[in-house]
């Protein structure tokens, strides 16, 4: 199971007071950073939901605005990632051939599983990243991946420890 | 978890895929594993993180995860830069040249931009629109999309588009890129068309008319609440499901499925075209059906079970 936040009777109030009182603020911060309200609307969600389930005591806290733009600000990043990944993902689908084009479906099913991946792997050096996509993916050995990257083998073991330990800390 | 067995785990991993590891590793790696119940717990987890890069095709998932990174910095920057500079993502090609006096704009799929030009004209796109503007020249070129454009002073601005010119002074003009075509629907005033032939034709506020290969077809009189978009609303009048529906997709990123027996239901009402999300559970609710969301991008109606 989930160990999901159940807030108290207090911090209930208190968030839905937050919400209330600065939530069409944030949406409006949002959205002229995102051009569009949809988006706009589920990020300031994604905010609240982040902000009820961070450690910080809502009812200590002390500029809450300031407080909702800084976990915004990362979501918009999380945004911004979200959509080059689509854009390098529809890139690369417009140059499959007919054949190999996946369903409608699988193309949505498959761009959610390669955003998961792709936060997954976030903030790994592009060289640590790259070595270890080569590796799970197209299953490389490091003998290739030291020629291909120009480094030793010893490097590229690594690189693979410091992916690993990365994915395994992040997916919690 | 703590940090050290995830390291850990992480080394024994990476020393395994070398292919390098000895009898001896495979036993140490028994022993650890069997010393501490977290040890086993991690390694497992480590099993089915592997599982999920399995499977995958493997040229899309490595061109888009191993993509070219502008650095976190940069995505900093351009997150918090102000929406109408940041290029969206969802038209693909046709990335011209970035020259001072040239802007290419884009939307994304439900998006919607304004902008206001010199001497009181006004430009709005559509959702997935794109548009080149070369505002010396006073011409605006729809690429893909749906652009209403207008222009109340006399000096006039041409709108390219694959089918033909258009000119547009005193006047207010929608026009949509079809799979065959264009259409060119004249709010107000009058405007000049020239067809690939260079044949010249005029068409007055209230008609509406496809301009194609072939040139300007027979204009028809034309419901302004088709238009509705100007003012992010979507509006039907007693129409067809399965047209309301296919409209509606234009606005949503994804695939939106319905079931065929709700085709001919009939929609009517007004809808705000920033959360279509909304729009769906407002038909929903009205038309008795139900909604059911796969993921973000995947969503199918069907009808409600007191129906069926």
């Amino acid at each position: 199971m989930n160990d999901a936040v159940v807030p108290t009777q207090a911090a209930e109030l208190t968030l839905s007071s937050l919400y209330r009182d600065h939530r069409s603020w944030l949406e409006n911060w949002l959205r002229r950073r995102l051009g569009n309200a949809w988006d706009a609307a589920d990020l300031s969600q994604d905010t609240f939901l982040r902000v009820l389930a961070s450690a910080q005591p809502i009812a200590q806290m002390q500029e809450p605005r300031a407080y909702l733009v800084t976990v915004g600000k990362r979501l918009l990043v999380n945004f911004h990632q979200r959509r080059s990944l689509e854009q390098a993902y529809l890139n690369a689908l417009a140059t499959l051939p007919e054949a190999c084009v996946p369903s409608p479906e699988q193309r949505w099913l498959l761009l959610e599983t390669l955003q998961a991946l792709d936060e997954l792997l976030d903030g790994l050096p592009v060289l640590v990243r790259r070595a270890f996509l080569w590796s799970q993916l197209e299953g490389l050995g490091y003998r290739e991946i030291a020629e291909r990257l120009e480094v030793s083998e010893r490097t590229v073991k690594r690189y693979m420890a410091q992916a690993y330990e990365h994915c395994l800390l992040v997916d919690l | 978890m703590s940090r050290d067995v995830a390291r850990a785990a992480a080394q024994w991993l990476a020393l395994l895929e070398s292919g390098a590891a000895t009898e001896r590793d495979h036993a140490a790696l028994q022993r650890w594993r069997d010393s501490h119940p977290q040890h086993e717990q991690t390694w497992q987890k480590a099993q089915t993180l592997r599982q999920r890069f399995n499977g995958l095709p493997q040229a899309l998932a490595m061109a888009s995860l191993d993509r070219p990174q502008p650095g976190r910095r940069a995505v900093l920057k351009r997150a918090l830069g102000v929406a109408a500079l940041v290029p969206t993502a969802w038209l693909i090609s046709r990335q011209l040249p970035l020259e001072t006096w040239r802007a290419d704009l884009h939307t994304a799929t439900g998006e919607r931009k304004h902008l206001s030009l010199a001497d009181g004209a006004n430009l709005q796109l559509n959702t997935a629109t794109a548009v080149d503007m070369d505002l010396a020249q006073r011409q605006i070129t729809l690429v893909d999309g749906e652009l209403a454009l207008d222009v109340p002073g006399p000096s006039a601005i041409t709108v390219n588009t694959r089918y033909g010119q258009l000119r547009v002074g005193q006047a207010q003009v929608c026009v949509r890129q079809l799979a065959a075509g264009c259409r060119v629907s004249v709010l107000k005033g009058a405007v000049q068309v020239r067809d690939l032939n260079g044949q010249l034709a005029t068409l007055q506020g209230g008609q509406q008319a496809p301009l194609q290969a072939t040139g300007l077809g027979a204009w028809v009189p034309f419901d302004v609440l088709q238009l509705g978009w100007r003012d992010g609303v979507l509006t039907a009048q007693n129409q067809a499901l399965g047209d309301f529906l296919r409209e509606l997709e234009r606005y949503r990123p994804g695939v939106l499925r319905w079931d065929p027996s709700l085709e001919a239901l009939r929609v009517t009402g007004s809808f705000r075209l920033e959360d279509t999300d909304r729009i769906l559970n407002l038909l929903a609710s009205t038309l008795g059906l139900e909604v059911h969301a796969r993921t973000r991008y995947w969503v199918t109606l069907t009808p409600g079970r007191r129906l069926s």
